[in-house]
This record gives C-alpha cells, structure tokens and sequence, in this order.
C-alpha cells in the first residue's frame, strides 16, 4: 500500500512523536532574550579566546623583563605581570586552555553519565543495581578530596585534570538520566517501538535519548562553568594547571595573593 | 650536614620555602639559649637602625603568625625537621654550646651561657673536644647542666632509631665526663664541623628527666621543661604554640608574659591579619606575592629585610646528564643565562641586586670567593664553547650535534610562583641561546624523594639551606656523595658533580682543624665547582621579618636561628 | 520503617567495604608509605619498617590487616606526626562539625526563605534578581570569596572606623593566648560560616523554589485555596510541608560531603579540620592518616544519607511503604 505523500511542511509526527523538533528549539531560544544574551557573550568569548592570536594585543608569553609589572594603561588594557608579559593577552590564551578543558570534561562525563544512566535506567534489573551502586561509590568521598589524591597520582598535567574531572563528573548526570529513563521506559511510544520491531539499542538512541536533549543540553552547559571552577579551586590548592601553562584557575589563584594590594 | 626531609606543607605551595623545600639543605639550625647577656651579642646592619630604644613595658602578650607548624618536638627524632619549628619552640627552649652570632662582617659560631669557656681541640688522633658546663646553667626544674646530659644527648643521636642526622656523632668513639662540668669527646676520625655538636638540630638535652625514658613519647607533643628563656606552655595542634617565660632561667628573663605562634595557611589571609591587628608579626616566604603586600606599604608597622641569609637558590645541573657531562656545554649554559636580568627582575623588589657568586651563601660569607662571577650574558662565548665542542645550529636555531638538538629539561616544585617564573625566563634565555628548554615541574615529595636520588633530571632549582656557619660542601659535591647503591641512594650530591681534584680539597675542609688550612681549602673548592661550573648560583634570598610598632626591642633576623632568636628582649612600647 | 532501614544498610556496606578497598588500593599505588623514611637515608630504617608494617604482603592481606585494625578501634599512626591518627581525626572532626553545623542552619533557614520568596513571586523581578545571585553564588570560587569576604567585611570596615581590631577575625577559631569566649569564637566563626554558607544557599534556594512550585500547584494546595485558607499559612503550612522532604535529602547529602570537603575555606581561614588534616597528610603523603579519614568522610555520607531518608519518610508519610 502506498503511503500517503508526505506534506515537507506537516510535523514530523512520527509512531515515537520524540524526535527533536529544531526548528521548533531555535525559535524558542531565540525568543529567550537571556538565553541569546548568553549565547552571544559565550561565543565572543570563544571566539577572542581561540582566535587569540590575531585578537590579542601582545604574542603569547611575550616577556619584557625591562618594563616589568605595571598597572593598566592604554598599552596594556590590563597591565602587565612580573615578567611583563601582557595581562590581557595571557588572560586570552588562559581562555582558550581552560575552555577547551571545561568542554572536554563536560562533554566526556556527560557522555558517561549518560551511557550508564540510560542503560542502568532502560535495562532495570541487576545491571541497574550495579551501575548505581558505582555512582554511590563516587558520591561517597568528597570529589575535591579525590580529585586532590589522583592529580597527585597522576600529576598535574591538562590532561590528567581532564580525566579525573571526566571520571568523577559523570555520577550526576548518571542520575537524572536513569530517574527520566525510568519513567519514560514505561511511556507507550517505546512501546509502540519495540512492536515495530526495534531493537533495544535502537529504541534507546532513537526514541529514549533525543527526549533527554534538554536535560542533556543543560548538563553540559553546567559542567562546562562547573568545571572552570573546579579548576581554579584545584589551582588554589595547588593541583591545577602549571606553569608554564596558565587557565583561568591558575591566574586567579596567583591574584589571590595579591588582595589587600593596590593590585586588585 | 643534611637534607631537610620535612615536606612542604602549605598546600598553595610548597611555598613553604626552603625549610620545607630543602631538600640539600645544611640544616642544622641553632639554637639560641639567650646570650643576652652577652655584650658582644651583635646585630645586623638591619637592626641597628630598628633596635628601638623605646622603653619597653614588662609583661604583655604578642601573637605572631607562623607559616608552618613542626610534625613534632622530639628535636632530634627524624620527624623533626621543620625549620619553623626550631625557631618557634627549639631555638626557644633547647640549651646549645654553640650560638651563631654576627661578628664583624660575618656570622660566626660563638659559646653561649652554658659554656664556662670556649672547648679545647686537640687534633689527635684521636681527635678529641673538652668541654667545660658554666656550673650555673640549669634546668628549668633548677637542677644543673651537666657533663651527662651531653653525653645522653650524643649516645641519643649516635645509637638511636629514626634519628634526623646523625652527622658527627656517628663519628663519636667515646664521650667521658671526669666530672658534672667537664665531659671529652673522642672521635673515630678527624672531625673538622665539630661546632656543630651540640648546636645546630641536636642542641643537649636533659639526662635526668629523659635517661632510661621514651624520649620519643616525652617529647614529640611538647615537653615541660626547658634550658633556655622560654617554656613551651601549651601547643594546640593546627591552632598555635604558646611560650611563656622560664622562671628558672638563669639568664636574662623575658621581657613578655606570653608569646603565641599562631598557625596561618594562607599567604593574603596572613597578611591581613596582621594589617588588622591580629597579629604582631609574620616572617613571610619571600614569595612574589609577599614581596606584592610588602611594597603595597603596611602602616603602623616595620619591615626588616635581612640579605645575609642561608639561603641560595642556585641552578643545579646534573652532570651525569649525556649533554650536561661536558663540560663546555655547562659552562656554555653559564655563559647563555642572564643572571642579572633574571636576579634584578625576580629579587629585586626585597633590594637583591647583583647574583650570587659563590656555594657560599651569605651566611658563610667568612668563606666563599667570587669566583662564578665571571659567568654573565655572553653569547660570543657560548658559540665559541658550543662549536669547539663540535655543536652546530641547526635550522630551528637550536644547537645539534649528531643529530641530537641541545634540548633540557627543567624540573623545580610545583607551586613556587618565584621559581616558576625564573623558570620561564630561562626558557627565552636559553632559546635566544640555541638551547631547548622544556619545564618539568613535580612535587617537592616527588623531587626530593624520587627524582634527585635517581637523577632523572636534566636541570633543577631548588635551595640550599645553611643553618650553621660550618663550611663543609661534601656533602652536595664530593663525588662520594653522588646517589648510587655504593651509598644506599643516600648521597646528597645530586647535580652528580665529580670534578678532579675536588674530592681531595673537600675532604681537608672536612678534616683540617686548623682553621687557615680550611679556608685556604674551602676557597680552592669553591674556584674548582665555578671552573668546572657543575652547576650556576643564582642568588642568595633574604629572609623578611615585619613587626609592628607596638613591639619594640631589637628584633632582628639572625640567618643561623631565625627571627625569634632573641624573643626574650621583644617587649611592647611602654 | 526497619525492614526499610536494614534493607539500605545492607546496600551500604558492599559499597563502603569496595570503596574502602578501592581506596586502599589508590592511596598505596599513589603514595609509598616510607617516603619521610627514605629522606632520612637510613636503609635499616627502611628494612624494619618494611617488615613492620608488611608492604611486602599482598594488596588483601595488607588490606585484610588494616581493616582488622580500623575496626578493633586502632586506626594506626601518622607518618607525618609519629602521633595517633584517632584523636588527630577526631578533633578535626570536631571543628569542621562545629563550622558545619552552624553553616548548614544559617544556609537552610536563608534557601528556605530565598526559595519560598522567588516561588511565591515566580517570574517577578526578585525572582530574576535572586536567580541572578544564586548563580553567582556558584561562579564565585571559595578561596576568592573568602579572601574577599576578608576584605569586605574585616578589613575595610575596620580601617573606615578605626577600630583597634576587626569585627570578625579569621585566623582559627579563636584568639589565641585568650580564654574562649562566645563572643570570640561568633567573630571567628562568622566569615568562614559565610563562606561556606554561599554555595550552599545558591543551589538549596533553588531546589526549594522548584519544590516549592511543584507543590504550589499541587490539586491540595488549590484545594486549600478555594477552601479560603489564607494565603500565607497555605504557603507556609501546607506547600512547604511537602516541600521539606526533598530538602532535607539534599541537605543531607551536601552536608555529608562538606565533612571532608572544606578544603578551601579551612584552609583560607586556618581553620584545623577535616579538610587541613587532608591536605597536610596528602601533601606528606600520610597514607596512615588518609584512608580512614576517606573511610570517616565516606561513612559518614552513607550515614547521614541515610537519616536523610528516614526523615523524609517521617515528613512524608507517601514514601513510608517502601
């Protein structure tokens, strides 16, 4: 039997009735004026903090041992450090380390997060038992005192900072997945699905996790400020990123010795 | 003379500096049992101008903040270590037969008040110290000073367990004491250091209240008794320690009620504590962000920068290195960095101008020479050094030879601020050179524990900490002394410094009990490491002591015992 | 209400006892313990530790050994100190309970009222405003408000009036050399309180604001309305009744995880708890000192997860059949 022409313009209503509507997303987001606000000062931040090297005042690291610290002036915005390297440049390349390590570890935990909320949630049963007794195994000692104990392990390297936020970021998301999962297993389009004939990893991908884009969306924008803060707090005690590599944290946390000073 | 085990122990840092960081350190701080009563007793140029002559109130209270708290008390005991902690409750309470004390230009050991007279050597062999107790130095609980607490003080260190440095006594054949004031030490073998005997960590401790006793268990949270001005009246763990005078001292009594260390683990919170009058003092890291708040002016308050110290932060190369063992590419290196630049930029906010020339810090300023001061910026010279030892720039415009591009690493602690920064202008000064220079930074655990006994390190800076003006350098450069199972990995020459010749020179310095055949010994030495230029002196750091107004008295900074080595003559203005 | 109770503490303790193990494990491949030994270079020292302590066992029975002793009450002794671990754990117990609690009431009663006020207002300017703050609160890092807690509140107010010493200290818990007073220790406790208290309010007030909505439009809640209850008493009594119960478990939980977690703040204000007693042994690598610290934080969590739950089943009596 022929189908029916299908109208490009009608809602894609298929049998799930959960695929992603993004017309639908990006007009209601750009009717949040906050939101967009949002958007626009994020992305010009990426952008100075990428596009550094052509946005920058003064090259990366560029030392000028002569002139030394000064405060701001019309040649340096922000002033200079000890070695007279510009502020505001090295806070532009700060940006782009400490970025691109808050979207991994936002991007890899939620990821996890994800997988094993979605399968604990979806297969019930033991496997869910396990997996959740894993994240209560995480949420059991502080994450900044384990998160201090493996980059001492691990030394302080960006990219062991970015596994060890991934490793112990990921429990939260783990959580709410499996509780929306839960609820959603029992929805009747999943199981109108699996009549059809869809495989479980299908229905999990198609039908359970394009439901979970908003919560999923949120996580990943909170993870990335979460993270940036974790990494200055590390910083502070002494476990974030070193020199010669500078992030946001570590800027931040030198700054802080200097409160109480005319610097500040 | 010995490393410093203790760890660093403020986490923002490892900031702790040397008495934490020092891994080579000479420690052996002095203790001072109050020679106030000593009119040669001098100060540093420093002091003269802040010895206030106010008239200063009896009694009172003063609350100074404390970068770091001591493991334990137990002195001697291998948990000990904690430079803060000698001066706080050691240099404070522990009787000692050499002061350190400024005399002339230099800082020189110097019999305190348990001395009845300077002991008498004789060379031997056996080599063996006589000496004589003042009979009216006693105990807090009035009982004497004696000949036998001297000798349970070295049997202690000699035969005991877990012991922080048993250098010295280890070489004590026999300790007699023909009677309470006398006791005569014999020794295995010629010991030129022997000043440091019952000075420095160790000082004497009391035989009637510890013989046949857990010293250990009696000791490491603090004890009762005392042999110098102060008691030690209550130490809270994590909160402060709190002095109050020794009403059996002998000597001058203090001049204060009560002295409370309180513990700060945060450099900018510290000093605003002390800018709002919760505390009476601090004796900063010179960190870069410590020098910031000095230079921002405190009011009400004054700062004392005393640059003769026991510190020298040097650059140590490790001569073992495939690269490092020639020696024209190591004095290449020496030619290619710009100590004055780096000195001027880094030290000079705390008034340090020019780098340090010598081994030698400050401190032992009786004995070091000039001699690394031929090595400045010059790059003529280190293409001359670098060709004729069959170098070539490659295109990258780093030297090469076969094929192999002149490439270091650099490894310091994590944390340093002031050391992160060298190592960063380092890096620009040696790539203008033709050197690669990558940073490799661990932690001062890691470092000390690890990568200095194994030598996997190319270049390293860290601090070498003199407590005690002795001028033996065996220990970091006698090829003896290079880390390897011959040693047990116990060496400390850890740049692996192995230059002909020096061997014999250190060892008379070691030896010589004649004190012009040592320096003429200690002076060839120091010309041979700076020949060879085993590895480069950056500078000596000074030490910082702020007060304010309020307490008058001379307080000053002595190198060897720290700045509460004459805490009895603090007072508050009347 | 039993049968629910042993029923999570059977679940609890597989996870405290692999956590345990786990940590065990961790802590010995990161750290050795014998480091502080090793830098006094005495290799007879080494040899007799070795033997004393049994690194040369396997992991379990190592495991096995430590375990034994944590339970019987024998906790071991610190590398760092050479003191007991017990009385070093339990009185940093102690202060970081003392800054907690007072952190956990003064953060509650704030997100209670910050939270009921924006739900009742939903989508009004202070509901913007407070949103606004809360977010705020979580950008701002501990140490950076500390310190500018410091200054704001201490220092400059202090310089601005002249006075002899500032309103509230932060150095410790007390002033040293005095004998504690209530009124010292309040000066003491007030900035680390706040400190701690920030992030707290910023993610409470929220979860009370979104429960708050839930129950606000709630069938009862509209029922009470058109009943004619006053407005307040329906917010107050009715709404915010069933709002506790899910408060109370995040409370729960956060608090748990600060016992262990006040690294920054203790460590701003010098303060000798849990946090400074981790960073000092971790710094020292005192493997004694810090598994049964993890193992205390982690029990603890369990623990008080747990009352949490017990609570929540009292306060709603919905959940009580599970």
């Amino acid at each position: 039997m022929a189908s029916p022409e299908p109208s490009p313009t009608s809602a894609p209503a298929s049998a799930s009735g959960a695929t992603v509507k993004r017309p639908g997303f990006w007009r209601r987001f750009s009717r949040h004026r906050l939101a967009v606000l949002g958007a626009v000062i994020l992305a010009l931040l990426a952008i100075a903090c990428y596009g550094a090297a052509f946005v920058a005042p003064f090259p990366q690291d560029q030392q000028d041992l002569l002139l030394g610290p000064v405060p701001p002036s019309a040649e340096h915005w922000l002033g200079t450090d000890e070695l007279g390297r510009d502020y505001l440049s090295e806070i532009l390349y700060a940006g782009q380390l400490s970025l691109s390590l808050a979207i991994a570890v936002a991007l890899i935990s939620t990821a996890i997060g994800v997988f094993v909320g979605a399968v604990a949630g979806y297969r019930g049963g033991w496997v869910d038992d396990v997996f959740m007794r894993i994240t209560d195994l995480f949420l059991v000692v502080p994450a900044i005192a384990l998160l201090a104990l493996a980059l001492q392990g691990l030394g302080p390297s960006p990219v062991s900072i970015v596994i060890v936020l991934s490793l112990l970021g990921w429990t939260y998301i783990a959580r709410v997945v499996r509780g929306q999962v839960v609820s959603l297993r029992e929805r009747e389009f999943i199981d109108a699905a699996r009549v059809i004939g869809a495989t479980h990893q299908q229905v999990l991908m198609r039908h359970v996790l394009p439901n979970l884009s908003g919560v999923i969306a949120v996580n990943v924008a909170l993870a990335v400020a979460g993270a940036i803060i974790v990494e200055s707090t590390l910083s502070f005690l002494g476990f974030g990123v070193q020199p010669p590599q500078s992030s946001w944290g570590n800027m931040l946390s030198q700054a802080s010795g200097l409160i109480g000073t005319p610097k500040v | 003379m010995r490393p410093l085990p203790s760890q660093a122990r403020s986490p923002r840092s490892l900031r702790v500096w040397m008495a934490g960081l020092a891994a080579a350190a000479v420690v052996l701080a002095g203790c001072s049992s109050g020679t106030s009563s000593n009119p040669s007793t001098s100060s540093s140029p420093a002091t003269s101008a802040s010895a206030s002559t106010a008239a200063l109130q009896q009694g009172g209270t003063v609350v100074i903040g404390a970068e770091q708290e001591p493991d334990c008390m137990d002195w001697i005991a291998s948990c000990a270590g904690s430079i803060w902690g000698s001066y706080m409750a050691q240099v404070t309470t522990i009787p000692v037969v050499y002061n350190v004390r400024k005399q002339g230009n230099d800082w020189l050991p110097q019999i305190s008040s348990i001395m009845a007279s300077e002991p008498v050597v004789s060379a031997g062999p056996p080599q063996t110290v006589t000496y004589k107790l003042n009979p009216a130095a006693v105990w807090s609980d009035g009982q004497p000073i004696t000949s036998a607490d001297l000798k349970y003080t070295a049997l202690q260190i000699r035969d005991g367990k877990d012991i922080l440095d048993k250098t010295g006594y280890s070489d004590i054949k026999d300790i007699a004491t023909p009677d309470a004031q006398t006791a005569v030490v014999t020794f295995d073998k010629a010991y030129a250091a022997w000043k440091l005997l019952f000075s420095g960590s160790s000082g004497v401790l009391p035989s009637h209240l510890l013989e046949g006793k857990d010293r250990a268990a009696l000791m490491k949270d603090g004890y009762t008794w005392s042999g110098g001005p102060w008691v030690i009246e209550a130490w809270k763990k994590g909160e402060s320690i709190t002095l109050t005078p020794n009403a059996g001292y002998w000597g001058d009594k203090p001049k204060l009620d009560k002295v409370v260390f309180q513990f700060t683990a945060d450099t900018a919170a510290a000093f605003q504590a002390y800018k709002s009058g919760q505390l009476d003092a601090l004796y900063p890291t010179p960190q870069l962000d410590a020098i910031d708040q000095i230079k921002a002016g405190i009011p009400g308050s004054k700062i004392q920068v005393e640059p003769a110290s026991g510190n020298l932060e040097a650059l140590w190369m490790n001569n073992a290195q495939p690269l490092l063992k020639s020696v024209a590419v190591r004095q290449a290196l020496s030619y290619a960095i710009d100590r004055n630049a780096i000195v001027g930029r880094i030290y000079g906010p705390l008034d340090v101008k020019s780098p340090a020339q010598s081994f030698y810090p400050p401190l032992l300023s009786a004995f070091g020479g000039q001699d690394f001061s031929v090595y400045g910026l010059d790059l003529a010279k280190v293409v001359l050094l670098m060709t004729a030892d069959g170098w070539a720039k490659g295109a990258d415009g780093l030297w090469a030879k076969d094929g192999k591009p002149a490439t270091l690493t650099i490894t310091t602690m994590t944390g340093n601020k002031r050391r992160e920064l060298m190592e960063q202008v380092l890096q620009q000064q040696l790539k203008a050179a033709g050197f690669g220079l990558t940073i490799k930074n661990a932690s001062a655990g890691d470092i000390f524990g690890k990568i200095l006994p194994d030598g996997t390190f190319d270049i390293g800076i860290w601090t070498l900490v003199t407590t005690f003006p002795d001028p033996g350098l065996s220990f970091a450069f006698d090829s003896g002394n290079i880390p390897s199972d011959a040693n047990q990995f116990s060496g400390l020459n850890y740049s692996r410094t192995d230059v002909p010749g020096l061997n014999q020179v250190l060892a008379t310095v070691d030896t010589a009990t004649d004190p012009n055949i040592r320096l003429a010994a200690t002076q060839a030495g120091d010309k041979l490491i700076a020949q060879s230029a085993t590895s480069l002196p950056i500078a000596a750091i000074p030490n910082v002591l702020l007060t304010l107004d309020k307490i008058g008295g001379p307080t000053s900074i002595n190198p060897s015992e720290g700045p509460f080595w004459n805490l009895e003559q603090w007072g508050l203005v009347a | 209400m039993l049968r629910f109770t042993v029923r999570r503490l059977l679940y609890s303790l597989p996870v405290l006892l692999v956590g345990s193990f786990l940590l065990f494990w961790a802590v010995r491949t990161v750290f050795d313990p014998l480091l502080k030994l090793r830098a006094i270079r005495d290799p007879e020292v080494i040899a007799r530790e070795t033997e004393r302590l049994g690194l040369n066992d396997g992991i379990f029975t190592q495991y096995g050994r430590w375990l034994t002793g944590f339970l019987s009450g024998d906790w071991g002794v610190s590398s760092r100190t050479e003191g007991s671990v017990r009385p070093m754990i339990e009185s940093a117990l102690t202060v970081t309970l003392q800054l907690l609690v007072w952190g956990v009431v003064f953060a509650t009663i704030a997100a209670v009222l910050i939270g009921v006020w924006s739900a009742v207002r939903q989508y009004s300017f202070s509901d913007y405003a407070l949103t606004g703050l809360s977010y705020l609160g979580l950008a701002l890092p501990a140490f950076w408000f500390g310190l500018v807690l410091i200054q704001f509140l201490a220092v400059w107010p202090q310089q601005a009036f002249g006075w002899d010493k500032p309103a509230f200290f932060f150095i410790g818990l007390s002033s040293p050399g005095q004998d504690p007073s209530f009124i010292d220790t309040a000066r003491h406790m007030v900035l680390p309180v706040l400190t701690l208290t920030v992030g707290l309010v910023a993610v409470w007030s929220r979860f009370t604001r979104a429960s708050m909505l839930d129950a606000l439009s709630s069938d009862y809640v509209r029922t009470a309305r058109a009943k004619g209850v006053p407005r307040s008493r329906v917010v107050w009594n009715h709404a915010l009744r069933n709002a506790w119960g899910p408060l109370v478990t995040v409370v729960a939980l956060d608090s748990a995880l600060l016992i262990g977690g006040l690294l920054v703040t203790e460590q701003v204000f010098s303060i000798p708890g849990m946090g400074r007693l981790f960073l000092d042994s971790l710094l020292a690598g005192d493997v004694f000192v810090l598994l049964p610290w993890m193992v205390i934080t982690g029990a603890a969590v369990i623990i008080l997860n747990l009352l949490a739950d017990i609570a929540y089943g009292l306060l709603d009596p919905r959940v009580r059949v599970a």
